[in-house]
């Protein structure tokens, strides 16, 4: 030890002097300044590091937290894969294809119809707006081949002749199911229009071109019987010519007090449960023949019977014949030919028959070059309604005939304003002529 | 007083104005592929027969067929799925065969408003 510091002596008395040189001020203050310099930065380091270490510490927190939420997340997955698995394990069969398509968007609702307003001026009576009529016509169409369809009549009405006030309506006209099974057979069930003639289902409000129906549609006949109908048509050939035909059986007509009486005849009230045991058929066969595109003759020849009275003892029959002709897209002519006979208990046998004929022709046929002249429609129609009973000394005949001239002028194709005079002859003293403004629209 | 006859005149004279336009109606049609069409001869060697009936178009069918009983219904009514229901209703209401409801269908579907 002692010879390491005489050693370490000498050296140092040996050593070149500029290790033992003096350090000037300005030298120091800068070496003093420079220190200060790295201890500031390094102080500054060290809250940085500080800082940067805390940031660290909340990542780690954070990081723990979205750890836990993720084994959460897919424990929760996984119990509600094991509930489905189970809920599958306890299902029962799958439902059966159905036969009609409903796989697909292929229904559709829509309402049709038409509305009426009348001014009514009777020969001897005061002019008034008679009626109000509002008559849609619901479709649903549930897929390519089914289709329920119902019409209901909403008639306000004054009251006048018979009383004061007026009186509103509500009208089932008729609702009925249709399912077309083949190109040429549909099978219809419900409260259908009857196809006694065509007036019923062709011959709507807007459809008839005169305000009033044929005088024997309402006195002789049922527009609507609740049942089941097979109909359809045949194509013969290639040139549109058509066979159609329909075959039904329905509740048919009643007696409203359930007796043979001639006054309690029903002809549309047999409704529910059935007033006697045997309901009424009826069919129609018919031709349609076009020549052309607004040539056409159509020819058809309907008849229904059945029990009327409760007791089952007396036959309601009814036989029509119908026809129409177009000439052009301007003249039509069409009518229809009724008969009915019915047994009673106390007037033997009334035949009943009445017939209607009426003739279209639109003045645009003329090709006159007047304003509004194209839009006019001429109408004429002859209908005659009569019966007859005989119980021995008992006879009785009433007898209506209606000569009616009048136009439609159409504001559009499907908004009509309708006019007419009605010319009235009859044994019914209530019977009067009358002038008739209708306003009609079919949507 | 006796019982009429269950058909009386009236009947009998629609019925026989009915027949004789139905006789009338029988010359005046002119259906396609008739048979009294003068055969063209070419200079094939197998002369050229009367042509094959063809199909009523759409257009045809709906021409002959939508203005019996309204005016006609412009295509542009209505969109092509209510067309399909009224066509439904319509071959019901007035005895359409189903063929020929289809190209009617297909004639206003393709004029369809939308």
């Amino acid at each position: 030890m002692t010879g390491l510091l005489t050693a370490g002596s000498a050296l140092w008395m040996a050593a070149p002097a500029r290790l033992h040189a003096e350090v000037s001020d300005a030298d120091f203050k800068a070496l003093q300044e420079t220190v200060a310099k790295l201890a500031g930065e390094v102080q500054s380091l060290r809250q940085t590091n500080q800082l940067v270490q805390q940031l660290h510490e909340q990542d780690q927190v954070q990081l723990q937290q979205l750890q836990q939420k993720l084994t959460e997340t897919q424990q929760t997955a996984v119990d509600a894969q094991q509930k489905i698995a189970a809920a599958a394990a306890t299902q029962t069969q799958p439902l059966p294809r159905v036969p009609i398509d409903e796989t697909t968007v292929n229904h559709n609702f829509q309402i049709l119809g038409d509305a009426e307003i009348q001014y009514a001026k009777a020969d001897g009576g005061n002019g008034s707006f008679y009626l109000a009529d509002f008559a849609p016509i619901f479709l649903y169409r549930g897929g390519d081949n089914i289709l329920f369809e119902a019409g209901f009549d909403t008639t306000i009405a004054n009251n006048a002749p018979a009383g004061g006030g007026y009186t509103t309506t509500f009208n089932l006209s008729f609702a009925q199911l249709d399912y077309v099974m083949t190109d040429w057979l549909t099978l219809c069930a419900g409260d259908m229009l009857l196809p006694l003639g065509t007036y019923s289902e062709r011959g709507a409000g807007w459809l008839n071109k005169l305000p009033d129906d044929p005088l024997v549609r309402d006195a002789l006949l049922p527009s609507s019987g609740v049942g089941a109908q097979l109909r359809g048509a045949l194509p013969l050939g290639e040139s549109g010519k058509i066979f159609n035909y329909s075959i039904y059986g329905v509740n048919g007509p009643s007696s409203a007090d359930g007796s043979g009486l001639g006054s309690a005849l029903d002809l549309g009230g047999n409704v529910g449960p059935n007033l006697h045991a045997d309901p009424a058929g009826g069919g129609r066969v018919g031709l349609f023949l076009p020549f052309k595109p607004h040539y056409d003759l159509e020819l058809g020849l309907s008849a229904m019977s059945g029990e009327w009275d409760n007791a089952g003892s007396h036959l309601w029959t009814a036989g029509v014949v119908d026809a129409s002709l177009h000439l052009g897209s301007c003249f039509e002519v069409k009518g229809e030919y009724v008969r009915t006979r019915f047994g009673t208990d106390d007037l033997g046998m009334i035949s009943q028959e009445g017939w209607w004929t009426q003739v279209g022709y639109k003045l645009s046929g003329l090709n006159l070059e007047l304003p509004g002249i194209n839009n006019v429609e001429l109408i004429g129609r002859y209908d005659v309604v009569h019966g007859a009973y005989d119980s021995g000394n008992n006879a009785f005949d009433f007898n209506t005939r209606r000569y009616t001239v009048g136009y439609v002028y159409y504001i559009t194709s499907a908004l009509l304003f309708e006019g007419d005079y009605e010319f009235l002859h009859s044994n019914d003293p209530s019977q009067a002529n009358q002038f008739i403004l209708q306003l009609s629209y079919g949507f | 007083m006796h019982n009429p006859p269950f058909f009386s005149w009236p009947a009998l004279a629609l019925a026989a104005g009915c027949a004789f336009s139905l006789v009338g109606a029988g010359r005046a049609e002119a259906a396609p592929g008739d048979t009294n069409a003068v055969a063209v001869v070419t200079s094939s060697p197998v002369p050229v027969g009367p042509a094959p009936k063809r199909s009523l178009s759409g257009a045809e069918l709906y021409s002959i067929h939508c203005n019996r009983c309204h005016a006609e219904r412009y295509p542009t009514e209505r969109t092509a799925a209510q067309w399909k229901t009224i066509m439904l209703h319509m071959q019901v209401r007035a005895s359409i065969p189903g063929q020929q409801a289809r190209r009617i269908l297909q004639y206003l579907q393709e004029n369809s408003g939308r």
